[in-house]
């Protein structure tokens, strides 16, 4: 266990050296939000609500969503597939330690760092530029929360998955950049799910994206109010315990094609 | 003719330190400590026309600092370089023409492609005729013995075969000044000999003159007549290498090993002489002074005891390098 | 004339690469063409819930899309420098390249190329064809050159910033994520400026001009006449931009400091 939070440690120092990261991250995000934020003011011109969010919970949504982002985002998928790559994976089987775990404790730390130095002073400008409400009760605050976590396992979850294909693919960076993009399309990252069409909702409801992004979101708005709330909750948990059976298929059968290809 | 002149030559670097600790690294975060080192300081330096010169020095002695500024690729602090008649850096294009340049630890080829398409690229880039690269890139394949690799991706070679074929890839304009940093760096002896072989070869052929740095001193005992020593940024030998073996040695070593049993007290005793014990049977002679002095000690100690062998003993540029680094050369 | 000919020489040694990998070649050609559907996707579900954005109808918008994929299909293709700090100036790579006879921007240019990007140029055709069939928009002859001028001249922006980004490499090799913040920034360019605030307008238009990328070029085939002034400084702005970028390049190489220092 020790081992572990050593390398959530770790990695935390990693990040804390790169200077630049660590405003130009915020700055980043701030543009997107940004971005956003117009193009929501026009989208809504003088409408009063849109699928029964108003202009201000838009907002709010928005700026939730990406530093939301900040904290459950890693690239431990392109991290899995260099060291798969480079021949590091057949050293790291050898090691005491679970390489998927170790994998999962770094993002970790990443997380906690980017919520840190991200998200906390990234929320405090953006509520200074935007007209973005954070007035939400305690125990909004305390069901977001939670949610974060869940967001965070299921993406880091999808993340072990992709890195992991890269025993199976020659190049996976095509796939890594297309999960990328589709999470950020289905998870509700850029448009709530409820703007979409029926038919694309009822498609993406048996999909985990919506766990990422929409459900916290939507928590933090309260665009969800009491039962949805525990529903959405249930189904991010539901997901955080059946994305376990692929990674460990995957894994089975990635060291299976490991002893065969000998690295 | 010079090919290379260079005069006070120097450059500098800022480089900065990390602090230690989470509190330190916090701080690094607004400031940086800055401080300036000079990685070359104020050397000066001509090589002619058809030499062989070999640069070495410790790591961080400023050996690639140099190659990197006499190929125009960094640009000097202070200082001129005239290298084939032209300024390196500000004539780079025109410049780098007229050199061929072997980074051992950097492939100059193509990873993904064969070795064939990387030197038909590089013979577009370097404007060769297809007269002048059948004729001269003939004999070089063939002296190279690279002929059947041709066809193979770079990736798929070995470092020998992949090394041969940078060396070929750098001569495919034939230039009349090669620069090689750690050509020979991992390489097994045979591959080492056949491109020592080669750049003999190439240099009397051509009157290519080569400039080298590397590691393996016996590279250089191999190819150059020249030394240039670098220490700390600063030339500390420059000269032939026959007389840095007889500046930094004095004296010679003399091993006896005898029939029996010798005591201290059987061999001879002076100022000039140090002895140490080998083994049992095997003393080692350190004297100080001229030819004259090594034959009488054999001498004196041979008409004194049963000898079983006497060996002089050449002391390898190795150890002399060694010893010019822990103990400092009087330069001359 | 030596550099066309260099051109093609590298390019098909890099087509002969890519037929060697044909099935990553297809797989980033497909995450290409995700990654433009994503956008027009947002636009396409945006405008269920509105009909005008900022005073432009939904065709109008996708027409902006498609022609911003032209311009910044080219550049992806041929200005591939977003990690030219890592791979060429930690890496050591630039060493090499400064060894040969040949202008070092204009080699990383070639080394870097990715052709199969160009694959965006057909898609925002295709885009802008749907979305003029739509409007019933018509085009003049000469509009095929006024299209060519304008789309060089996107890139030609494109690729000076990111080259004067990438030029900071030359003075200082720590990491900054300058770059990708920049792709962030030209995000707003696929949009009609007018939504945005007058600094955020300003910036765009004068100091990182992605508009003219996208907005201030598109509206001149939509006919939108009170945007043709900007429309028609979009290849004066390329050229500045461009010129710009490489003046600095110039200069930074002098102060390259190699790897490993």
């Amino acid at each position: 266990m020790s081992m572990y939070l050593e390398m959530i440690r770790v990695r935390f120092l990693m990040m804390l050296a790169y200077r630049t990261n660590y405003y130009s991250g915020i700055l980043i995000y701030s543009i997107n939000i940004g971005a956003y934020y117009f193009l929501w003011s026009a989208i809504y011109g003088g409408k009063e609500e849109i699928q029964g969010l108003s202009v201000a919970q838009m907002t709010t949504y928005v700026a939730v969503a990406w530093m939301a982002r900040a904290f459950y985002y890693n690239n431990i998928d392109r991290e899995i597939a260099a060291e798969i790559k480079d021949g590091k994976v057949a050293i790291e089987m050898i090691r005491p330690y679970s390489y998927l775990g170790m994998k999962t404790m770094q993002a970790l730390g990443e997380g906690i760092f980017r919520l840190l130095f991200f998200s906390v002073p990234g929320m405090i400008i953006v509520a200074l530029t935007f007209p973005v409400s954070f007035d939400a009760s305690l125990t909004t605050w305390m069901f977001f929360f939670v949610s974060l976590i869940f967001s965070f396992i299921v993406n880091t979850h999808i993340n072990l998955l992709t890195g992991m294909m890269t025993f199976f693919l020659f190049n996976n960076t095509g796939l890594i950049r297309a999960k990328r993009v589709v999470i950020d399309l289905f998870s509700g990252l850029l448009l709530p799910i409820s703007f979409y069409p029926d038919w694309a909702q009822g498609l993406m409801s048996y999909l985990p994206f919506q766990a990422i992004s929409y459900v916290p979101s939507m928590i933090f708005t309260e665009g969800f109010v009491g039962q949805e709330i525990y529903n959405a909750l249930l189904l991010q948990a539901f997901w955080v315990f059946i994305l376990l059976i692929p990674i460990r298929l995957t894994w089975i059968l990635a060291k299976k094609h490991l002893i065969v290809q000998g690295g | 003719m010079n090919v290379i002149e260079v005069q006070n030559l120097r450059k500098e670097f800022n480089s900065y330190s990390s602090r230690p600790g989470l509190a330190g690294a916090f701080r690094d975060l607004f400031t940086r400590n800055y401080k300036v080192h000079a990685a070359v300081d104020n050397i000066s330096l001509t090589v002619k026309q058809g030499e062989m010169v070999g640069y070495i020095g410790e790591n961080g002695a400023g050996k690639s600092t140099t190659i990197k500024m006499l190929t125009g690729i960094l640009t000097p602090t202070s200082g001129s370089i005239i290298v084939n008649g032209m300024n390196p850096h500000k004539q780079r294009e025109e410049f780098v023409r007229t050199i061929g340049v072997v980074f051992g630890q950097r492939s100059q080829l193509w990873w993904d492609i064969a070795v064939q398409e990387s030197f038909r690229l590089l013979k577009k880039v370097y404007r060769v005729s297809d007269e002048d690269y059948n004729h001269h890139m003939g004999h070089v394949i063939e002296t190279l013995e690279i002929g059947p690799l041709l066809n193979k991706p770079v990736r798929k070679l070995s470092l020998g075969q992949r090394m041969r074929c940078e060396l070929a890839a750098a001569l495919i304009h034939n230039p009349p000044l090669l620069f090689l940093d750690e050509p020979t760096i991992g390489l097994d002896v045979l591959v080492k000999l056949k491109i020592r072989k080669f750049l003999k070869e190439i240099n009397e052929q051509y009157k290519t003159t080569i400039l080298l740095t590397t590691h393996d001193l016996t590279d250089i005992e191999a190819l150059c007549e020249r030394v240039v020593l670098l220490d700390e940024g600063k030339i500390i030998y420059d000269g032939k290498l026959n007389q840095l073996q007889a500046h930094a040695v004095e004296g010679k070593q003399i091993e006896f090993e005898f029939l029996s049993e010798i005591p201290r007290t059987s061999l001879p005793g002076s100022d000039n002489i140090q002895w140490e014990q080998k083994d049992a049977t095997t003393w080692l002679g350190y004297i100080n002074g001229d030819e004259q002095m090594v034959s009488q000690l054999i001498s004196d100690v041979v008409q004194r005891n049963p000898i079983k062998n006497v060996r002089i003993n050449e002391v390898s540029t190795e150890e002399i390098v060694r010893k010019i680094y822990e103990e400092g050369l009087a330069l001359t | 004339m030596f550099n066309i000919s260099l051109f093609f020489q590298y390019a098909s040694q890099y087509l002969k690469t890519r037929l060697t990998y044909r099935v990553d070649t297809a797989i980033e050609i497909l995450s290409d063409l995700l990654f433009q559907a994503v956008n027009l996707i947002f636009i396409l579900i945006v405008f269920r819930h509105t009909s005008f954005l900022g005073g432009w109808n939904r065709d109008e918008i996708i027409f902006i899309y498609g022609f911003f994929l032209v311009p910044y299909a080219l550049f992806t293709s041929f200005f591939n420098i977003w990690d030219f700090n890592d791979r060429y100036i930690v890496k050591g790579e630039m060493d090499r390249v400064l060894t040969r006879p040949v202008h070092s921007l204009f080699q990383i240019i070639m080394e870097r190329m990715e052709l199969e990007s160009l694959f965006g140029v057909i898609t925002g055709l295709v885009i802008m064809g749907y979305a003029s069939v739509n409007q019933g928009l018509t085009f003049a002859w000469y509009d095929v050159l006024i299209f060519m001028l304008m789309v060089i001249g996107g890139a030609f922006i494109y690729a000076g910033i990111f080259i004067s980004i990438a030029t900071i490499g030359f003075w200082s090799d720590s990491r900054t994520d300058i770059m990708p913040m920049m792709y962030n920034i030209s995000n707003y360019g696929r949009y009609p400026v007018n939504i945005y605030n007058k600094v955020i307008q300003f910036v765009l238009t004068w100091i990182l001009p992605f508009a003219f990328v996208g907005v201030y070029p598109a509206s001149y085939f939509l006919n939108k006449e009170e945007w043709y002034g900007y429309a028609f400084f979009t290849p004066v702005m390329g050229i500045l931009f461009f010129g710009v970028a490489i003046l600095l390049w110039n200069v930074g190489v002098k102060k390259y400091r190699g790897a490993g220092n």
